[in-house]
C-alpha cells in the first residue's frame, strides 16, 4: 500500500510565493495547456492520465488552466529578440530546484488543483546543463514521488540526444517551438537557434517512437505524442506559408497539434513591429488548423501560399464562397465529407445529421432543434429539396460577413500603448510571447 | 394517471410496467404538482417485476438501462417522465432509439444526459480537496446532478493512496474511500481539522493562478461559460 507519511517529510521544500509568481509569469504565454491524449494509468502512488484530458480551472482571460505551466529557470543565456527573458534584460531572476517543482506538483495535484505538470525552461548555462535539470526533475517526479499523472515537458534546442531520448521516457508529450515559420526569420530574431537545432529533435523523436511501437518495448515513450509553437506576426509570412508549414509538420512528422501565438510587442527592437498582432488573425489561423485536421481539408484548397487568410469569413466560409459550385448540398442525402464542408455545420452536427436521417426526412425546423447552427449553413442546404437562403448570388458575401474591415489606417487615437514607450505600457517581464 | 415513486430505480421499472399501456399516463417523484381532477398512485419497489422489465429492456437495447441511471441522476423535475418516454418509444419500437434524433422525447432524453455527463466531467476539474490533520482529503460539492458516486469512482483510481470523502453538502450525501472500499454515506455536516501546511498551499495556488492570467486579454464572459460562478463557491482561487 501506498504510504502517506513518507511525504510528509518533504514538506519543509516548498517553493517561495516570489518565485512561483516570477516562474509562471516567464511561462504563461506559451499557448499549449492541453492535457488530452495519455492513458498512462495509477502504479501505486499518485495520479493517473485522462484520455480526453481535463480543464482545472479559468482565469478571467478565458484560457484554461489544466496544468502548472511554470519554467524551471528564467536566466537565459540566448538573446531571442522577441523574448523579454533574453540574456541582456533587466528582470528578476529565480531558478527552481528539482525538489520544489516536485513537491508542488505533487501537492497541487493531491488537491486536484491541476491536471499534471507543463515543464520549460530558459536555457540556463548551456543546452546539455539545462537538459539535464529537466530530465532530473521529471525522472525524481515519475520516480520517487511515484507521480503517474500528465507531464508535458518542453524540450532545449541543441541538446545532447541521449538526455532528450531518456526524458521522452518518463513524460507524455514534448515539444520543440517551431517559433518562427522561415528560416529567416529565425536568424534575425532568435540568431541561436536554426530550424534545424528544432526539427532534428522532433524528427528524431518520432523517429524513435515509431521504433518503440514496432518492437513492442515496454513502458510508454510519449504517449500523447509531440506539438509545437509558432509566434504569429512577429515576421512577414503570410497565412498560405504558415498553414502549409503545420500541414507537413502534420503528415511528415504526424504531430498532434501547432498551436499560434499572436505576436504581443514586450521588447522594443528595430527588428520587431511595435503594434500587437490582432487577436483575430490568431483566430483564422486556429479555424483553418481545425479543418485540416478534422474535416479533410488540405492547406491548398484554402488558401494560395502567399496569401492571408481573411479575416471577414472564418476560412471554411470562405472556401465556400469560392466553391459556389459545390453548393447548395441536400442535408438528406449528402455524405458526410460534404457535410463538413457546410460552413456552420461542425463535426458534431454532420454525425447528428447522418444519424438523425436514416429514420425520417429532416426539415429545417428539425435541424434548427436538433441545435445545428444555422446561420451560415442555410445559405449552403436545401432540405428535402427545399432552399430557404438567398438567391442572390452577390447578396450572400454581405449576409455572411462579419462586417470586421480587413484593412485599418493606423489613427493616433486607435491605439495609445503604441505611441507610449513600452515599458510604460506593460511591464516588459509580465507579458513573455515566445519561450524556449 | 400519474405514477409517484421512490426515486430508485427500481421504483422507476415497476412504474412504468403500470404505465405503459396507458397513453395518457406519467411517472413521476414526489415533488409533482397535480392538476385538477387529476388521478394519481403511490408506487413501492416490486424487486421482482423490475428485473423482469430490466431483463426485456437489455434485450432491445444494451446500453438502455446505463441511460436510465444516467436520466435519474439528473436535476431535472420531470426526470423520471423524460426516461419514461425514452424508454416507452424503445418499448413501442422493440429497438434502440437514441439515433432519431427528430424525435422529440429523444432528443429531450439526449439533452437531459448530457447535461449530467457534462457536469460529472466539468466536476472532475473543479473539485477541490482540503487536506485534513491525518492527511486524508475532504471536498464539498454542490452539484446540480446527483453526481457524486461517479466523482467516487474517478478519484479512486487517481488517489488511491489517500482517504477521501467528496461531500454533496445540497443532498446531504458523501461518496466515501477509506483505501479500501469506496461506498456512499448519508452525510448531514462536515467538521475538517486542517493540516498544518493546508492555508500555505491554498495560498500559493492564489498566487499561481494570479500570475498565470493575462490581464490585457479580459474575457469574462468567456470565464463565466466554461466556469459557471455557482461552481466557484468551494474553489480557493476565488476566495
Amino acid at each position: 500500500m501506498f504510504d502517506i507519511a513518507r511525504f510528509s517529510c518533504y514538506n519543509r521544500g516548498m517553493i517561495s510565493e516570489e518565485k512561483l509568481k516570477i516562474l509562471t509569469e516567464g511561462a504563461k504565454y506559451d499557448v499549449s495547456c492541453s492535457s488530452s491524449g495519455s492513458r498512462r494509468k495509477n502504479e501505486g502512488g499518485i495520479g493517473n492520465g485522462s484520455a480526453a484530458g481535463c480543464c482545472h480551472s479559468f482565469t478571467p482571460d478565458g484560457r484554461c488552466v489544466s496544468l502548472l505551466k511554470i519554467l524551471m529557470s528564467n536566466d537565459c543565456v540566448y538573446h531571442c529578440r522577441y523574448c523579454p527573458n533574453r540574456a541582456d534584460a533587466d528582470v528578476p531572476r529565480a531558478t527552481a530546484t528539482p525538489e520544489e517543482l516536485c513537491l508542488l506538483t505533487v501537492d497541487f495535484y493531491k488537491r486536484n488543483y491541476i491536471e499534471g505538470l507543463f515543464l520549460s525552461s530558459a536555457v540556463v548555462k548551456n543546452p546539455d546543463y539545462t537538459m539535464e535539470r529537466l530530465l532530473i526533475t521529471v525522472k525524481k517526479l515519475r520516480t520517487e514521488y511515484a507521480f503517474h499523472g500528465y507531464i508535458h515537458l518542453k524540450g532545449i534546442p541543441r541538446a545532447d540526444e541521449t538526455l532528450v531520448r531518456e526524458a521522452a521516457r518518463y513524460v507524455d508529450r514534448m515539444s520543440y517551438n517551431i517559433e518562427l515559420p522561415s528560416e529567416r526569420s529565425l536568424k534575425l530574431l532568435a540568431p541561436q537557434k536554426s530550424k534545424e537545432s528544432l526539427l532534428l529533435p522532433m524528427r528524431r523523436l518520432a523517429k524513435e517512437k515509431e521504433l518503440f511501437r514496432a518492437e513492442k518495448r515496454n513502458g510508454l515513450f510519449l504517449p500523447a505524442g509531440q506539438t509545437t509553437q509558432m509566434i504569429v506576426g512577429a515576421s512577414p509570412e503570410p497565412d498560405g506559408l504558415i498553414l502549409r508549414l503545420s500541414q507537413n509538420l502534420y503528415r511528415k512528422l504526424g504531430l498532434k497539434r501547432v498551436y499560434y501565438s499572436s505576436y504581443v510587442p514586450v521588447v522594443r527592437d528595430s527588428l520587431l513591429p511595435d503594434l500587437p498582432v490582432e487577436q483575430l488573425r490568431e483566430h483564422r489561423l486556429y479555424q483553418a488548423d481545425w479543418l485540416l485536421r478534422f474535416y479533410g481539408f488540405s492547406a491548398e484548397e484554402l488558401l494560395p501560399e502567399g496569401e492571408n487568410l481573411p479575416l471577414e469569413y472564418d476560412p471554411k466560409c470562405a472556401w465556400a464562397l469560392k466553391n459556389l459550385h459545390c453548393f447548395p448540398v441536400e442535408v438528406n442525402t449528402a455524405p458526410l465529407e460534404m457535410l463538413l464542408r457546410v460552413p456552420g455545420i461542425g463535426a458534431k452536427s454532420a454525425y447528428k445529421i447522418t444519424q438523425a436521417r436514416r429514420y425520417t426526412p429532416l426539415t429545417l425546423e428539425d435541424l434548427r432543434k436538433m441545435r445545428v447552427v444555422l446561420r451560415r449553413a442555410a445559405y449552403f442546404i436545401t432540405c428535402g429539396g427545399k432552399y430557404s437562403g438567398t438567391k442572390s448570388r452577390t447578396g450572400l458575401r454581405g449576409l455572411l460577413s462579419t462586417g470586421i474591415q480587413p484593412a485599418k489606417q493606423l489613427s493616433l487615437f486607435d491605439n495609445p500603448n503604441a505611441l507610449l514607450p513600452l515599458s510604460e505600457a506593460e511591464p516588459a517581464y509580465s507579458a513573455l510571447t515566445g519561450e524556449l | 394517471m400519474i405514477y409517484f415513486i421512490d426515486g430508485t430505480k427500481e421504483g422507476f421499472l415497476t412504474a412504468f410496467l403500470l404505465a405503459f399501456p396507458d397513453p395518457d399516463s406519467a411517472i413521476a417523484s414526489s415533488e409533482h404538482q397535480l392538476a385538477l381532477g387529476q388521478q394519481c398512485a403511490f408506487v413501492t419497489a416490486d424487486e421482482e417485476r423490475a428485473k423482469r422489465a430490466e431483463r426485456r429492456f437489455l434485450q432491445l437495447d444494451g446500453r438502455c438501462m446505463r441511460e436510465l441511471d444516467t436520466l435519474l441522476r439528473s436535476g431535472e423535475k420531470n426526470k423520471e417522465q423524460i426516461a419514461f418516454r425514452y424508454l416507452r418509444l424503445i418499448a413501442q419500437k422493440q429497438r434502440p432509439v437514441r439515433d432519431m434524433l427528430a424525435d422529440a422525447d429523444v432528443l429531450a432524453a439526449s439533452e437531459c444526459m448530457a447535461r449530467v455527463g457534462h457536469e460529472a466531467e466539468r466536476l472532475k476539474g473543479f473539485v477541490r480537496f482540503l487536506e485534513s490533520a491525518s492527511g486524508a482529503l475532504y471536498a464539498p460539492i454542490s452539484p446540480d446532478n446527483d453526481i457524486c458516486d461517479l466523482l467516487g469512482i474517478h478519484f479512486r483510481a487517481r488517489l488511491p493512496g489517500y482517504p477521501f470523502v467528496i461531500h454533496d453538502v445540497s443532498r446531504k450525501k458523501a461518496s466515501v474511500w477509506d483505501g479500501e472500499h469506496l461506498f456512499l454515506a448519508p452525510l448531514e455536516r462536515a467538521e475538517v481539522l486542517l493540516s498544518a501546511d493546508e492555508e500555505a498551499w491554498q495560498s500559493l495556488w492564489r498566487e499561481y493562478y494570479r500570475s498565470v492570467n493575462i490581464p490585457s486579454r479580459l474575457r469574462l464572459k468567456q470565464m463565466r461559460g466554461y466556469l459557471p460562478v455557482r461552481y466557484r463557491k468551494f474553489m480557493p482561487e476565488f476566495k
